[in-house]
């Protein structure tokens, strides 16, 4: 349901020649920072190792995020079963011990932090597991007259209880180095008078990578309000057709979460205070209270859900020919423009931009310049890195799951 | 001089006119009353008759006359009675009682009272004649001399200090008493004021008095008057020649000082005609926030906050109906007609015990009669809106239809644009209002007023907007005797609002909204004595709202059909208020109003565990209540008193206690208000909001009324107010109340205001001093907002400063200005960010822990009025000003966006450079 957009519908500067309404960046003068746990715990029905990361908030304008160590954090049921986290990397907590959630059982974070302060979350549990029926990709063109790939999921729970969602997505994409040759310069003098370099075979074959990245946003729908528990056409992904990841094949795994009630407001609520702002008017933004307190003082504020959700995958696959026939490639990442930066720098007094480009992993090596001239002074045709290596942009290692 | 050889003219014409009078008739009749006579005079004759029946005694006569004029048969008819005659204007013949005597006229005053019949001698009256004054009065009044009246015979025996002086004070043209008028005795501290008939009466030491009665609209009045014992003088005023420019009837110029209430604004919207426009619009709500107390969240956000309360808290009634949404385009215009509207008043501190309903204030705006004598009309043309206003006889002198109308280009404005974005969108509105008068006679008036207001937007291609108020009502003044007058009132109000979303999805939908009321009110007033005088009623209102449906809006729509179920209530109240003169300084205002509000069915309630936050899971139970039946009652007695004490006659103290029920709630999460906020009535679960206000103040009017001063201070508290829990879904919940907070309110301030009201030089001043907070709290986290503890409000803006003033340059120029700072309002603000699934989010401060920056504008506009020829078709009037000449671009609201995971903070203004506009008016 669109309806949670009814304030960023009515957001748009209206009658803004005459009226002159304009929304622009404000220097806000940060007064005060508060440092709060943030928690981010959800478990699910997925038998793995479990994991539960802790971080503070961290100022406006600083790099974050700010990892919460040295915490003791488990969960316990109401079957006394309890499963113990240890801490992985700073802030990251797994549990000792693959466990899964079960459905009727009841749920409870505990976390004792670093300096004694001790949290913990409601009763919570498993809620209704509900698989995908249906991944698919169509070729189309967008609201926003956009046209690229669209990723969309459908999903039904006949029972009627699954009814809010979360879906996150783990895309896997092919890339093919587009200028890459079997060799490759190395240097093998940097320090004036003595630059040089050496065209060698390469050990490793750099052509083709995968690369996966995981979504960061919130996808949240809910069917409340529908006949059905019926998840229709739900936009997980959409990819640019000028999208250099689809140029060769590109895979897409699709999670669906179904949370409980409480969980789906919560996060949907902090999507709201950080969606567009409106001009005539203002969602009122405040502390969101999760599922998560303090057992020392209540009014201290834990950020975060205790969310145990259950979980369904699906993955696709595509081609860039299954939807773009004869039609040429989307750009590539980077300009795979050659150039000849030289040995030397012009007044040879130091090593020049051929070195520099090759020690810091910027160029890599695809013809001997044959005729140098002034636009190309250099001995060989260079081009930036991730035309000629594609571990500049992913790993050559295949992925376990991939299919050709 | 050329106005006043016209005005000379003018009455010379009538005069000969009246000498070329050769109608003659003929009547007879037999044991006939006087009134009879009459009515049967008018049917036979094109003459009018003006009289109040019980001046006419019940004898019967009997006569019979031929050829004869109309003066012949007044005449003779009158002969054993005390009644005068007065023909003016041919045709209109006004019936007095024994009112000017003069046993000698000054020379030369007969040629202007030939027509005027003196049928009956007093003989306690002396005029002296000698005085040739009277020859002045038809000049500017500036250039008379004072006139000396002697009045009554020294009586050597008589030893009193002070003798009665008593008569009545007219229109020298209309005939028509003036009333209201106040009458002060220069240098004495003394003063009356006349009564509906134009009455007066006045205890004046014995020897010279000078007599002083001014109003706009007619021209100043100054006699001395020696007084050697009781006895009656009569004024005949002059209209004032300056009704070229629009006449200001300010009869009531020291009400500030001295009606009982506190908290009272009069807005007149003959006044606001020179003040700087936003886009060209006359707006008199606009000009309300500029007066102490009365403020708005920002530019464009509709509603006001009344000292404090919050937008749902004003009751607006336009003719009596109530109207929901009194702006069209997110508050930047009002959906009043300035061109139909003729006071408004605004009772924001004690509010009379005839209104209820709502805690904050009262918003009564009337629209003003037709004009029954001659079709006129009104039009404006501005940048974006276009203006009419008809009035037209229906039935001479008794019933009129005054209509208006206004719409907006803005839908051509916005597709004459080069911004795609601004294409798409579209914005349009239009309010319609007619109003019939009927005056059937002096005791029965009749009065109603249909309105309909519409606005449109859509600002993306696939949803469009709309709401609408539309309101009816109807009114009957019945006046039974001298002492009794009522008024039988029935009114219907409908708001609803509408959204369509019709995407390329399976999720088109359309949603609506609407609320509904039908009032019913019997109004009493009983002039009990000159020191009581009651006014009582009932009233009972019955709401319907239609909290919301959405359909889909075709059949490949997945959106299922869901009607949240009707609500419906019915509010009722008693009430009795005295106006209580306990002396000539102390008048007090008790009323007392008992309202009752039940519920009603048919609906479903839910029962939530008790000592547990209401939410689906702790619903225990569910009652099912049928049609009618009452699912839960709410009442209670509304303290309405107020008092004025006189210090000295123009320096008064007033103070008032004032409690209130309000069972009608608007639910809106956001900081301001938007069209789409829905209205819920109190039911098992949520009650009913209270207030209490003391307030107390200091007014004094300086120079003869033309300028009011006042400090007025205030300190409420509320109870049960609506607020939300933070991201609560509000529409189209059906378990609203889990998401809804009942809270506290405190509110207090001091309101200063300056106020000239005429003179080359007039406009106002005001500051306001207020905080306005609220607590929210709880047995439980979530039902707590800022720990528990008080915080200001959204539209806490502890200092507003504001000048309105108009300057005029000549008889055709004025130059005016509006000045306006404010203290920016309270804002949540992200104190920290945090990281979720790998997106960047904010931690927020307490609610409305910091401030946006201090808002201030300018306005200034040129007003230029046609010239005053008065044979020229119509007047016309220009107005150019120009908004916010600054440029300052003051934000409306500051809000903090995630793009690209990471934090921005951005602020949004809604006139953010100088407006120029420019208007045209004319009259006809």
């Amino acid at each position: 349901m669109k309806l949670k957009n009814k304030h960023q519908i009515i957001s748009l500067i209206l009658f803004g020649f005459i009226i002159n309404g304009c929304v622009e960046p404000f220097e806000f003068n940060q007064e005060t920072f508060e440092s709060a746990l943030v928690i981010e715990a959800t478990i699910t029905n997925e038998l793995k190792s479990q994991e539960i990361i802790l971080s503070r908030t961290f100022e406006f304008g600083e790099e974050g995020p700010n990892p919460e160590s040295g915490a003791d954090v488990r969960i316990v049921d109401d079957t006394q079963g309890q499963f113990l986290f240890i801490e992985n990397e700073a802030g990251i907590y797994v549990s000792t011990s693959p466990f899964s959630a079960q459905a009727n059982k009841n749920y409870q974070l505990l976390i004792t932090t670093n300096n004694g302060r001790s949290y913990s979350s409601t009763q919570t549990v498993l809620t209704q597991n509900t698989q995908i029926d249906e991944l698919y990709a169509v070729r189309e063109t967008n609201d926003d007259d956009i046209n690229g790939m669209s990723v969309y999921v459908d999903s039904f729970d006949p029972t009627g209880n699954s009814k809010y969602y979360r879906y996150e997505y783990e895309e896997t994409y092919k890339i093919v180095a587009p200028n890459w040759v079997p060799f490759e310069l190395i240097v093998i003098g940097d320090i004036w008078p003595w630059c040089g370099v050496s065209l060698i075979v390469r050990e490793q074959p750099v052509r083709v990578c995968y690369n996966t990245v995981e979504s960061i946003n919130l996808n949240l729908t809910t069917t409340n309000g529908l006949i059905e528990d019926r998840v229709s056409q739900f936009l997980v992904r959409f990819l640019n057709s000028n999208d250099y990841i689809i140029t060769t094949r590109y895979s897409i795994l699709v999670k669906q979460h179904v949370m409980s009630r409480e969980a789906y407001v919560y996060f949907e609520a902090l999507n709201a205070f950080s969606g567009q702002g409106s001009l005539f008017s203002q969602i009122q933004p405040g502390f969101l209270s999760g599922n998560i307190f303090s057992d020392n003082n209540p009014d201290e504020k834990v950020i975060g859900f205790f969310d145990v959700s259950t979980v369904s995958s699906k993955r696709l696959y595509f081609n860039y020919e299954d939807f773009y026939p004869n039609e040429a490639p989307p750009p590539f990442i980077v300009n795979c423009i050659p150039y000849a930066p030289t040995l030397f720098n012009a007044t040879g007094t130091a090593c020049g931009e051929l070195i520099s480009g090759l020690n810091f992993n910027r160029i890599v090596y695809i013809d001997e310049n044959e005729n140098p001239s002034i636009s190309f002074p250099g001995p060989y045709l260079m081009v930036l890195r991730p035309c000629g290596e594609c571990t500049a942009l992913g790993s050559t290692i295949v992925p376990d799951f991939w299919e050709e | 001089m050329r106005y006043i050889l016209t005005i000379t003219l003018l009455l010379l014409y009538t005069w000969v006119n009246a000498q070329d009078q050769v109608v003659k008739m003929s009547i007879s009749f037999e044991n006939s009353s006087l009134k009879d006579v009459l009515i049967s005079l008018e049917k036979n004759s094109d003459y009018h008759f003006y009289f109040v029946e019980e001046w006419l005694s019940s004898d019967l006569i009997s006569g019979n006359y031929e050829n004869e004029t109309i003066n012949t048969i007044l005449k003779d008819i009158f002969k054993e009675t005390d009644i005068n005659f007065y023909i003016f204007q041919e045709d209109k013949i006004i019936i007095t009682r024994n009112n000017i005597i003069y046993d000698k006229l000054p020379e030369g005053f007969l040629k202007r009272t030939e027509e005027f019949i003196v049928l009956d001698d007093l003989e306690d009256l002396e005029d002296e004649g000698n005085n040739p004054v009277f020859y002045t009065e038809i000049k500017s009044v500036k250039n008379a001399k004072i006139e000396t009246i002697r009045i009554g015979r020294e009586d050597k025996n008589n030893k009193q200090k002070r003798f009665i002086l008593n008569g009545f004070v007219r229109n020298s043209i209309t005939g028509v008493p003036i009333s209201n008028l106040a009458i002060v005795v220069k240098g004495k501290n003394m003063g009356t004021v006349t009564n509906d008939n134009g009455y007066y009466e006045i205890s004046l030491p014995v020897g010279l008095n000078t007599l002083e009665a001014s109003s706009l609209g007619f021209e100043n009045l100054l006699k001395n008057v020696v007084i050697y014992n009781d006895g009656r003088l009569n004024f005949d005023l002059n209209e004032s020649y300056e009704s070229l420019e629009e006449v200001i009837v300010k009869a009531d110029a020291d009400k500030n000082v001295k009606d009982a209430n506190t908290g009272v604004t009069k807005i007149n919207v003959k006044i606001i005609k020179n003040i700087p426009l936003i886009l060209g619009e006359r707006d008199i709500l606009k000009v309300a926030t500029t007066l102490p107390g009365i403020s708005t969240a920002g530019e464009g956000s509709s509603g006001f906050n009344v000292r404090g309360g919050k937008t749902d808290q004003n009751l607006i009634l336009l003719d009596d109906a109530v109207i929901y949404n009194p702006t069209h385009f997110f508050g930047i215009f009002s959906a009043i007609n300035p061109f139909t509207t003729g006071d408004v008043n605004i009772y924001k501190g004690n509010i009379p015990a005839e209104y209820g309903g709502r805690l904050s204030s009262v918003f009564d705006i009337k629209t003003k009669d037709g004009n029954t004598e001659k079709f006129s009309g009104e039009a404006s043309l501005g940048p974006v809106t276009s203006n009419i206003a008809l009035e037209i006889p229906v039935v001479k002198n008794e019933s009129s239809l005054l209509i208006g109308g206004r719409t907006t280009f803005s839908d051509w404005i916005l597709r004459s644009l080069d911004e795609e974005e601004l294409k798409k969108s579209q914005a349009n509105f239009y309010d319609m209002i007619a109003k019939y008068n009927h005056k059937f006679d002096d005791r029965n008036d009749f009065k109603t007023t249909a309105y309909y207001s519409r606005d449109e937007f859509s600002i993306t291609s696939d949803s469009l907007y709309s709401y609408s108020n539309r309101l009816f009502s109807l009114r009957w003044d019945h006046s039974f005797n001298d002492k009794n007058r009522g008024s039988l009132i029935l009114t219907n109000s409908q708001y609803k609002f509408n959204i369509e979303f019709d995407g390329s999805s399976d999720i088109d939908f359309k949603l609506g909204y609407k609320i509904n009321e039908t009032e019913f009110k019997i109004n009493m007033k009983y002039l009990h004595s000159k020191t009581h005088r009651f006014n009582y009623g009932i009233s009972s209102k019955l709401y319907a709202v239609d909290p919301g449906n959405i359909e889909p809006l075709n059949s490949e729509s997945i959106i299922t059909t869901v009607i949240i179920p009707k609500e419906r209530a019915l509010e009722s109240a008693v009430y009795l208020s005295d106006n209580f003169t306990i002396n000539d300084k102390l008048l007090i205002n008790a009323g007392i109003r008992y309202s009752f509000y039940a519920s009603l069915g048919e609906s479903s309630q839910r029962v939530y565990e008790e000592g547990l936050p209401k939410s689906e899971s702790t619903i225990i139970d569910t009652l099912n209540f049928n049609k009618n039946e009452v699912i839960e009652t709410y009442g209670g007695p509304e303290v309405r008193i107020s008092a004025r004490y006189f210090l000295t006659t123009d320096f008064s103290i007033k103070g008032s206690y004032n409690t209130a029920y309000q069972y009608i709630h608007t639910l809106s999460n956001n900081t301001t208000v938007s069209p789409t906020d829905v209205w819920k009535l109190s039911d098992l679960n949520i009650e009913p909001q209270q207030a209490e206000q003391y307030s107390l103040g200091l007014y004094k009017n300086l120079d003869n009324n033309s300028i009011e001063l006042s400090i007025e201070g205030y300190y409420k508290r509320t109870r049960n107010i609506l607020d939300y829990k933070v991201g609560a879904e509000l529409l189209l919940n059906e378990t609203i109340e889990t998401e809804v907070l009942q809270g506290d309110g405190k509110a207090y301030g001091v309101e200063f205001l300056i106020k000239k009201n005429d003179g080359k030089l007039n406009g106002w001043i005001g500051y306001t001093y207020s905080s306005s907070l609220v607590k929210l709290d709880g047995d439980f986290a979530e039902e707590r907002v800022n720990g528990g503890e008080y915080f200001p409000s959204n539209f806490d803006k502890p200092h507003d400063f504001s000048i309105v003033a108009n300057y005029k340059l000549t008889k055709r120029f004025s130059l005016s200005t509006n000045f306006i700072y404010q203290t920016g309002r309270p804002v949540t603000v992200p104190v920290g960010n945090f990281i979720i699934n790998g997106s960047e989010f904010v931690l927020y401060s307490d609610r409305n822990k910091f401030r946006i920056p201090d808002y201030f504008r300018l306005d200034i506009g040129l007003n230029i009025e046609g010239n005053h020829k008065i044979k020229k078709f119509a007047h016309s009037f220009w107005n150019i000003s120009v908004y916010n000449v600054l440029g300052r671009n003051n934000p409306y609201s500051v809000f903090f966006v995630s793009e690209n995971g990471e934090i921005k903070a951005k602020q949004s203004s809604i006139f953010s450079v100088p407006i120029p506009t420019i208007s045209y008016n004319f009259k006809f």
